[in-house]
């Protein structure tokens, strides 16, 4: 027995069971001094696609993304970017001074902390106090319906 | 976060008052600030018990802890976190915040983490759970308990192995994260990873029931049912109070399909269990007569345990019996009518968090959804998603209520034949024996024949002590039989006459 096993006492079906899928939820995250509460999925696209540089305080866009081989880019490839990898790739040559490629979520979140302007993608379950928490299309990660989640 | 001036405050009162707070006892141990020695000594033992999986002792010194406390807001959230009672966790949580400007920054940001996971508030649930875990690396106990509940809450094995891992690195010695670990790896299905952490528990607690416990368990979800009762028995050897190992053998059982046996077990387990308990695992044997077929036996059993949990004011496994009897009923309007019964129980007034009640509705409406399209009636099928579909959007994030609906979004899809769209949700519901039954078809339909095969093994393998399990994988194991003997000259008996 685990000390997980008491809680099937009140979470009935709870997955404490049987084996199940485990969906990752990508967190879009910025500096905690942004304002932006929230965006479309039209909007977010926008930005990642770097169709839109200036968040509306006039400060310019930096992304901060992960190696486009990493299971969290490929969620987003396909869900923001509806790009073939090598097309994305591409873009992100054609304005490498708008983005910052990281190699871990740590460096990441880092990186979105300290700087200005800065929006980044990161696994839900890697998120911290230091950054913001877009919501995207008015729902936070993990609230049914959140437009940012693949397996 | 609490306000500084609130913590200056905080901490003026202690010095003024001369009261010793309590800083961690050890360089990897958790930070325990309460005014009160007989608390802190109490809290630390619950931990410790808890550990060792001794719950109903563990909840006792918790309790002990915030009698002896009553500001101690460690005390109230971690007794939230692991009580059995629902009325207790509320109230629990209520004092847990009432008391938050008391504890020390570690404690506020568990305290944080615990109450806003408890609402479904997730993303600042997360935040206070990783701060924590950033602020205090060397904390076995905090990564413990972020292991447990990314494994139990969130279904990320592999995350909480990440940390039952790092409690390892940090106390080689700490027991139960071999344990924990041990079935994140099984449920991951990488059997032998976990029966490695396994034996490695056993090895560190060779006195203790539970080892042997997970033995048994982890061999029964492999499919090793007498190696499980072998290490059930040897549990009761070791202890034979623990009613834990008493109530596998009566899963084992019923799993192997001799339910008066089961049942018999069973009664051993219920007879010393906590009144949530008692309820809980009479469920269980209300299942075994559908096990064997039994309905009218399955009736009445499961209208005792709707009885005992309504005495108890436990509705939501009330609202559980209702819904178990709904799902083998012959006929639509005796089903339709208990998922009814079930749903009116979930409108009163209770003292149940209303989380669990939301939980509850979901597996309901979920099942009516499934019902009705059994049925024919797209009508209710429909009505009742979009009932489906305005809970989830009331409960955000919450894992249980979003797997409800994907099961019946999946179930809708399939039957309108949009095959891959019933994929896509019925992925997300990967646990549910319906659910992976459902699957199965959509993929084939939608020609992901090595899918559905892979699945299919995976069903037929599935061995958990659930009534969905009792109604879809016996039967699911019967119809794979037939079709192999059909397709397998070897299993032919016609094929030595040839």
């Amino acid at each position: 027995m685990r000390i997980g096993s008491r809680i099937c006492v009140l979470f009935l079906l709870a997955a404490a069971l049987g084996a199940s899928s485990e969906a990752k939820q990508l967190a879009v995250i910025v500096d905690k001094t942004n304002n932006v509460g929230g965006m479309s999925t039209t909007d977010l696209a926008k930005v990642f696609k770097f169709d839109n540089h200036k968040w509306p305080d006039g400060r310019p866009v930096i992304l901060v993304l992960r190696d486009p081989s990493t299971p969290e880019m490929q969620t987003a490839i396909q869900k923001l970017y509806h790009m073939q990898p090598d097309e994305f790739k591409t873009l992100l040559a054609a304005h490498q001074s708008g983005v910052i490629i990281v190699h871990s979520e740590e460096e990441l979140l880092k990186s979105v902390e300290s700087i200005p302007g800065a929006v980044g993608l990161v696994d839900v379950y890697s998120i911290n106090g230091h950054v913001n928490v877009l919501k995207v299309d008015g729902k936070l990660p993990l609230e049914q319906g959140y437009y940012l989640k693949g397996n | 976060m609490r306000s500084l001036k609130l913590q200056i405050l905080g901490t003026a009162l202690l010095a003024f008052l001369g009261m010793q707070a309590f800083a961690h006892d050890t360089n990897t141990g958790m930070h325990i600030s309460t005014k009160s020695p007989a608390a802190h000594a109490a809290f630390e033992k619950g931990l410790e018990k808890m550990e060792m999986l001794h719950i109903q002792d563990g909840l006792e010194n918790f309790r002990s802890a915030v009698k002896a406390d009553p500001q101690f807001a460690l005390g109230h959230i971690v007794l939230m976190f692991f009580s059995q009672d629902p009325t207790e966790q509320v109230a629990e949580r209520e004092k847990a915040m009432a008391t938050r400007s008391f504890a020390s920054p570690e404690e506020q940001l568990i305290v944080d983490w615990l109450s806003n996971s408890s609402q479904a508030h997730m993303v600042p649930a997360i935040q206070a759970m990783n701060e924590a875990l950033q602020k205090h690396p060397q904390d076995k106990h905090l990564h413990w308990l972020a292991g447990w509940w990314l494994l139990v809450d969130h279904n990320q094995s592999q995350r909480a192995a990440d940390m039952f891992e790092r409690v390892m690195q940090l106390d080689p010695k700490f027991a139960d994260a071999y344990n924990e670990a041990a079935y994140c790896y099984a449920r991951m299905g990488n059997f032998d990873k976990a029966f490695t952490y396994i034996k490695r528990y056993t090895e560190l607690v060779p006195n203790e029931p539970n080892p042997q416990d997970t033995f048994a368990e982890i061999s029964r979800m492999a499919g090793r049912f007498e190696d499980a009762l072998q290490h059930y028995h040897a549990s009761l050897k070791i202890d034979p109070s623990f009613h834990e190992s008493q109530l596998g053998l009566g899963d084992t059982y019923a799993l192997m399909g001799d339910e008066a046996k089961a049942r018999a077990e069973y009664a051993k387990a219920i007879d010393t269990a906590s009144p949530v308990q008692k309820v809980s695992w009479s469920l269980q044997v209300a299942a075994t007569y559908v096990r064997e077929g039994d309905l009218a036996g399955a009736d009445k059993a499961f209208n005792a345990v709707a009885q005992q949990a309504h005495e108890k004011d436990f509705a939501n496994l009330e609202a559980e019996a209702y819904r178990s009897m709904s799902l083998y009923q012959l006929e639509g309007k005796a089903s339709l009518d208990l998922l009814a019964r079930a749903e009116a129980v979930l409108h009163e007034d209770h003292k149940v968090p209303q989380l669990l009640l939301n939980e509850e509705m979901a597996t309901v409406l979920r099942t009516r959804v499934e019902r009705a399209l059994q049925e024919n009636n797209k009508e209710l099928a429909s009505a009742t998603f979009k009932q489906l579909q305005g809970l989830a959007d009331n409960n955000g994030g919450d894992g249980l209520i979003e797997e409800a609906l994907h099961g019946a979004s999946g179930a809708v899809e399939l039957a309108q034949g949009n095959f891959s769209e019933a994929v896509n949700q019925l992925e997300e519901d990967e646990a549910n024996p319906i659910s992976m039954r459902s699957l199965i078809t959509a993929y084939q339909k939608n020609g992901q024949e090595g899918n559905a095969v892979r699945l299919s093994a995976k069903l037929a393998a599935l061995n958990v002590p659930q009534i969905e399990q009792a109604l879809v994988v016996p039967e699911f194991r019967k119809l794979r039989a037939a079709l192999s003997a059909k397709t397998n000259s070897a299993l032919d008996p016609r094929s030595k006459y040839r």
